[in-house]
């Protein structure tokens, strides 16, 4: 290319840049810089009645981490929040664990079916993207409680007899919450996998002797994968921060690190508390991104893992 | 005649100066008014990125490009006087088959009522008078290359560019498309620009060709001309079927690796190739070249025999089968060739 | 690949799909179902009755929340849209290293944690010293909304023909008119289908919202927080039915105009 079709190549990357300044500015002032700011509050002090001590610094919230300040002030070594953050961790796992036994066979129906029956199955897949999730948990509280709709036919149909269910307010009904939740985000991914798959590669392997269960493992799954991963990413992340679940379908006991950050907001008073445990939660998940994005950002764009 | 389109000394590199890929080297042509010429060669030849640099789409890193003699390298594509037909077609999807072709002219601000009459007057020319209001994407692969053909004539363009215009259609589809492309040349007199790999289509359509080879024209001449008389290895194989064989060139004709020699004129001397067309060899007992069958291979119209000449094999003869007698010789049999001296041409290299 | 052919039937798939859509739908009809209850109990059934619809109509407190709701998501949605389809068109040619790291800003309010954003929005609006009002929640949504808003334009803009482009300029369109006449009818759908994304995740939002929302700043999901906090209620029943039903309304109306565009 010549000087002068260079000079217009950079004239008009430079529109362009100019057309993107706006989100990015945005982006950039309310988003980037406030979490630049949740930063420099976990190195403060915090405020007597909530709020911080603008300009007082400390490493305080990281302390109290792990250690808790008696009334002697010596540290002595608390592993309440750490527990919070393993709950969290264990219950995240079971719920993707959970996405993908269901999951994947879901994904696999859709990916089987005629493409006018696909269509309409796939909507129904969507339609909870579409609804306000606070009131679709609300709905289990219904059926959970107490006297609610699943006690109550469990009830008729003899399962059990007498006494309450009990299960509202635990951490099975937090898993059940996440589990409700998040599914169709395992479900889409790995259907978008097995949609694109050459099903004349099945045909190969039934051929060559594979029986269903044979062809299922070693060709089905291993192509699915990337949707696999895609889907554990989209579950695994959004239930380990989950809020409004663990609130709800936990009552406040069955806590997760969600709550355990928004309690620093409120009734604790603790803005650096809550800051560091933002940040912790935060380069947990840019990690984890980190790490699926090395290993499956060029199966994504078609190539082998 | 006057010339339509001159091309001086256009070079195109993309990427970096001095390390990219040169697409053009370094090309000079010149295209006459109303003539049909055509831009062959094989993909990534840079027949499509000369095309594009006609259109504008592209900015040459040197050179000239004419339009009857005033240089436009320099105008964006909307105001050169040129028009494209796609080899995608391009047909905006959200417009009818009308406000398609009646775009350019909106674009230059005619007046309403012409605009309607023209686009009557194009879908006349192309024989689809009763599409106007369906969308683009509604018609057949054929229909749309025709409206195509008239968004572009629409605007009366000086030159008309075709890329690969017909490589979409399937076969019985493209031999009319062919015919319907040169009829259309022929009443509005525009000069077309096409571009194909098709060297059949170029032999049937054009005035003239320029074979295209790796950013470099070849050579540039009438069909009959390019077919008769390539001017080196690579145009002869690229168009048509063609033997090579090698020769040395002497005072007493053209000698074969054993022995055997040809008579043809020419002025070169030394290490040279032969290239001679299957279907200009006569088996014929009194020939003057002797080959022994490989294979006879049956395809219709024609019998096709591959013979071992002077060592070398896939020496291929054409005969054509017009009595319907089939094979009369096997594998392993001695026959001689007619090699009529005007079928034999004798290339450098 | 013939979906009747017995070898592409897999052994429990079909029962685990439809334990899937069952899993999904139905809490979703109980509650509506519910939300006919004539009772004062949100779970017992009496007898059929749309008087908790008329409790809701005429809760001032609701409707002022659902008023607060679509203020918001109206214009987090207009300004999302407008910026995201200025950012699509300029993250159009060739590939740069700036590009890399804008196109990961954009999707960085998908990646953080929602409880992250809403504290991190929060602890900056008390930095900066400014008061929690609507105004602050339509921040914070416009924030979240560009990436749901940009998506879809930007995969419209991905598939479109760059020849397109090139045949109104070879028909002597300017660059102006090529993209008030050619590129922006085109991406028109995927703006539209931007607009409602965004539109939706506004109104739905509720973990953001309820960090950012100053005293009197209700919206509809914190009232209904607010409300679920306070105990289950028939109310809440009816309240929840109507947003879902506007919800699926919704749905299907995007996809009766997918699927007519085909």
């Amino acid at each position: 290319m010549n000087a002068a079709g260079l000079r217009h190549e950079r004239r008009l990357l430079l529109r362009r840049l100019a057309l993107s300044a706006p989100a990015m500015a945005t982006l950039a002032v309310f988003l980037l810089v406030p979490l630049g700011i949740m930063l420099l509050v976990s190195f403060l002090q915090p405020g007597d009645y909530g709020g911080v001590k603008w300009g007082e610094y400390s490493l305080e919230a990281y302390v109290n981490f792990l250690y808790e300040r008696d009334l002697d002030d010596s540290l002595v070594f608390n592993t309440d929040y750490l527990q919070i953050f393993q709950r969290s961790f264990w219950l995240s796992v079971l719920t993707t664990a959970g996405c993908l036994l269901v999951g994947f066979p879901t994904a696999l129906y859709l990916a089987l079916q005629s493409e006018r029956r696909r269509n309409l199955l796939l909507l129904l897949v969507t339609v909870p993207f579409w609804t306000n999730l606070l009131v679709r948990v609300y709905a289990w509280i219904l059926l959970l409680r107490n006297g609610g709709l699943v006690d109550s036919g469990l009830e008729a149909l003899g399962l059990v007899h007498g006494g309450d269910l009990n299960v509202l307010y635990t951490d099975v009904a937090v898993v059940i919450g996440l589990l409700y939740t998040f599914l169709p985000f395992m479900v889409l991914p790995i259907y978008t996998s097995l949609e694109k798959l050459d099903w004349r590669l099945v045909e190969a392997a039934y051929d060559l002797g594979a029986t269903r269960r044979q062809a299922l493992r070693r060709i089905i799954v291993p192509l699915a994968m990337p949707g696999i991963a895609a889907g554990t990413i989209l579950v695994f992340i959004p239930s380990l921060g989950n809020y409004i679940i663990p609130e709800l379908l936990g009552g406040g006991k069955a806590l997760m690190i969600g709550n355990l950050i928004q309690l620093q907001f409120g009734t604790a008073h603790n803005w650096p508390l809550g800051a560091a445990l933002s940040f912790a939660l935060l380069a947990f998940v840019l990690l984890a991104m980190l790490v699926y994005s090395l290993r499956f950002k060029g199966a994504a764009a078609g190539g082998h893992p | 005649m006057s010339s339509a389109i001159g091309i001086e000394r256009i070079c195109m590199e993309f990427g970096e100066p001095g390390q990219g890929v040169r697409a053009l080297d370094d090309v000079s042509l010149d295209i006459r008014a109303n003539e049909f010429f055509t831009l062959l060669g094989p993909s990534g030849c840079g027949k499509t990125t000369l095309l594009r640099l006609i259109a504008g789409f592209e900015q040459p890193s040197a050179g000239t490009i004419r339009l009857y003699g005033e240089a436009m390298q320099d105008l964006p594509p909307f105001r050169r006087p040129v028009n494209t037909v796609f080899q995608s077609y391009a047909l905006f999807p959200h417009m009818s088959v009308a406000q398609n072709i009646a775009f350019g002219l909106e674009m230059r601000g005619l007046p309403r009522a012409e605009i309607d009459a023209t686009v009557q007057r194009m879908l006349a020319l192309v024989k689809l008078p009763d599409v106007g209001r369906r969308r683009a994407d509604q018609l057949s692969g054929g229909q749309q290359q025709r409206i195509a053909l008239a968004r572009a004539l629409a605007n009366q363009p000086k030159v008309l560019l075709l890329d690969e215009s017909l490589s979409a259609l399937d076969q019985k589809l493209r031999k009319d498309m062919q015919m319907e492309l040169k009829r259309l040349q022929h009443e509005t007199g525009i000069t077309f620009i096409f571009v194909t790999h098709d060297q059949e289509e170029a032999l049937t359509m054009s005035d003239r060709i320029a074979v295209m080879d790796k950013g470099r024209v070849l050579q540039v001449g009438t069909p009959s001309e390019i077919y008769e008389s390539p001017v080196n290895r690579t145009v002869a194989a690229f168009i048509g079927e063609t033997n090579f064989l090698a020769a040395d060139a002497a005072d007493a004709g053209l000698r074969l690796g054993d022995g055997q020699v040809l008579q043809a004129p020419t002025p070169l001397r030394g290490a040279v190739t032969l290239a001679i067309r299957p279907e200009r060899v006569h088996l014929d007992p009194a020939g003057e070249l002797e080959g022994v069958v490989e294979d006879v291979v049956y395809v219709g119209t024609d019998t096709v025999y591959h013979l071992n000449v002077a060592g070398q094999g896939g020496f291929r003869v054409r005969r054509q089968n017009h009595d319907g007698a089939v094979a009369a010789h096997a594998p392993g049999e001695r026959l001689r060739l007619r090699v009529p001296t005007a079928a034999i041409r004798v290339l450098a290299e | 690949m013939n979906p009747r052919n017995p070898l592409w039937r897999f052994t429990g798939v079909r029962p685990l799909a439809w334990l899937f859509f069952a899993f999904l739908y139905v809490p979703i009809v109980v509650l509506v179902a519910l939300s006919f209850n004539g009772g004062q109990s949100a779970t017992l059934w009496e007898s059929f009755s749309l008087k908790w619809y008329a409790v809701v109509a005429n809760d001032p407190e609701i409707v002022r929340a659902a008023k607060n709701s679509l203020l918001v998501a109206t214009f987090a949605t207009l300004i999302a849209t407008a910026l995201a389809t200025l950012a699509a068109l300029g993250m159009r040619g060739p590939a740069h290293r700036g590009r890399t790291l804008m196109s990961g800003v954009l999707s960085l309010p998908l990646l953080v944690p929602e409880i992250v954003t809403a504290v991190a929005t929060l602890m900056f609006f008390a930095f900066i010293g400014l008061k929690l009002s609507l105004f602050t929640i339509l921040i914070a949504h416009v924030v979240f909304c560009i990436p749901f808003a940009y998506l879809p334009i930007r995969a419209r803009l991905e598939g479109m023909d760059p020849r397109l482009a090139e045949a109104a300029a070879d028909l002597y369109a300017s660059p102006w008119r090529t993209f008030w006449r050619v590129t922006l009818p085109l991406l028109a759908p995927g703006m539209l289908s931007g607009a409602m994304l965004a539109f939706i995740i506004s109104m739905d939002d509720f973990v953001i919202t309820y960090f950012v929302a100053g005293a009197g700043a209700t919206t509809l999901p914190v009232y209904i927080f607010s409300s679920i906090r306070m105990g289950i209620s028939p109310k809440i029943n009816a309240i929840s039915s109507i947003i879902l039903l506007i919800s699926i309304l919704f749905v299907a109306l995007s996809y009766y105009i997918g699927q007519r565009k085909r």
